[in-house]
């Protein structure tokens, strides 16, 4: 059938008045948080918070300015306007490690910079979150048979995305963004109870 | 005549033999003669020691210095032979400065001990490294990982102590 051809005016939209607490909740539109609520009272604040927690984690990743080789480059492109990682609350690269919850392992890491690029993550206060940006920080790339350089920054700190590329384009940056940005809002106990769905 | 030629004719016994490397006037010279030719070098107005080039040839080492005169626009290559075992030749630090570092870039990465040189310690590896990497023996089996010490220097280790994740 037509959707033009149907009677609007024949369908009531009939809205419940909330009453309840958990009706007024249920007006907000958490869905999720209302579920959870109906079925283990006990445990609605707890995964409440989890989720608060993890919106504003994943809505405000600050990346600490570092930059190793000419993927860096592509970090400042996915930074500036054109691409304008801003949409993501990410547009503020501290320069300083601990005001940073976020770091990209852009370009080579050599064996010189290594014992470096651990200590900067160290500095780094919890939660923090790794990026390893291109071929040569995934698996050392065309160095792999090097003397000089890392097989893998996950060798010396542990990596939650990995983004493939020699340098990956901005629209790869973004994608891994958006990756990262996913496992956050998964993590938790509200998602190991499945309440965040 | 190109510059190569004016030192064969200049220093006949040192300059083995004169040639073209890349359209560059190439002289080969005896490793005992490169400081009193490299002097005439200068004074022929090549200011600018581009680059010094080392490399493994399995049963010879070669360094190659590339020139270049900013007055007369032009080009010479000066290759000294040296053998296997033990590749010594007299530094250029004294005649051009950013010999200095060029030299210490060839003893670090290819072993070639310049007689005569000021500083004579690696640059771009950490002191304790094992071997010279661009000499074809190299171990290219052990690898080694750096780790800083307390005081901010490099430790070398080839287990990777410190470093990697257990």
């Amino acid at each position: 059938m037509d959707p033009l051809t149907i009677d609007t005016t024949k369908i009531k939209m009939t809205k419940k008045q909330p009453v309840t607490a958990l009706d007024k909740l249920n007006d907000t539109g958490l869905i999720s948080t209302v579920l959870a609520a109906r079925e283990r009272e006990g445990l609605i604040l707890f995964s409440t918070i989890d989720q608060v927690f993890n919106w504003a984690r994943l809505s405000s990743l600050w990346p600490v300015t570092s930059g190793l080789a000419c993927c860096a480059i592509e970090m400042m492109a996915t930074a500036m306007a054109h691409h304008d990682v801003a949409r993501f609350g990410m547009e503020i690269f501290r320069a300083s490690p601990r005001q940073a919850d976020l770091m990209f392992v852009a370009g080579t890491v050599t064996k010189r910079m290594a014992p470096r690029v651990k200590k900067l993550y160290e500095m780094m206060p919890d939660p923090k979150w790794v990026i390893s940006v291109g071929s040569c920080a995934n698996t050392g790339g065309p160095y792999h048979e090097s003397y000089s350089v890392l097989k893998g920054v996950d060798l010396i700190i542990p990596v939650d995305v990995y983004i493939p590329g020699c340098p990956p384009r901005p629209e790869a940056w973004i994608y891994g963004i958006i990756q990262l940005r996913e496992k956050i809002k998964n993590q938790g106990y509200g998602a190991k109870w499945g309440l965040n769905k | 005549m190109n510059p190569a030629e004016e030192l064969k004719q200049l220093f006949p016994d040192s300059v083995v033999s004169v040639g073209l490397q890349i359209k560059k006037p190439l002289a080969i010279i005896k490793k005992e003669d490169l400081l009193n030719v490299a002097k005439k070098v200068k004074e022929m107005g090549f200011d600018n020691l581009s680059v010094i080039t080392g490399i493994d040839y399995v049963d010879r080492f070669e360094v190659v210095y590339n020139f270049f005169s900013y007055t007369k626009k032009q080009n010479l290559v000066l290759k000294v032979i040296l053998d296997h075992k033990n590749p010594e030749v007299a530094s250029l630090a004294s005649i051009w400065k950013v010999a200095d570092w060029l030299e210490r870039e060839t003893y670090d990465l290819v072993g070639i001990t310049f007689g005569g040189h000021p500083n004579l310690k690696r640059i771009l590896l950490p002191d304790g490294w094992i071997g010279h990497p661009l000499q074809k023996d190299y171990d290219m089996n052990v690898e080694q990982f750096v780790t800083v010490g307390e005081d901010g220097e490099d430790i070398v280790s080839t287990d990777g102590t410190n470093l990697l994740r257990r």
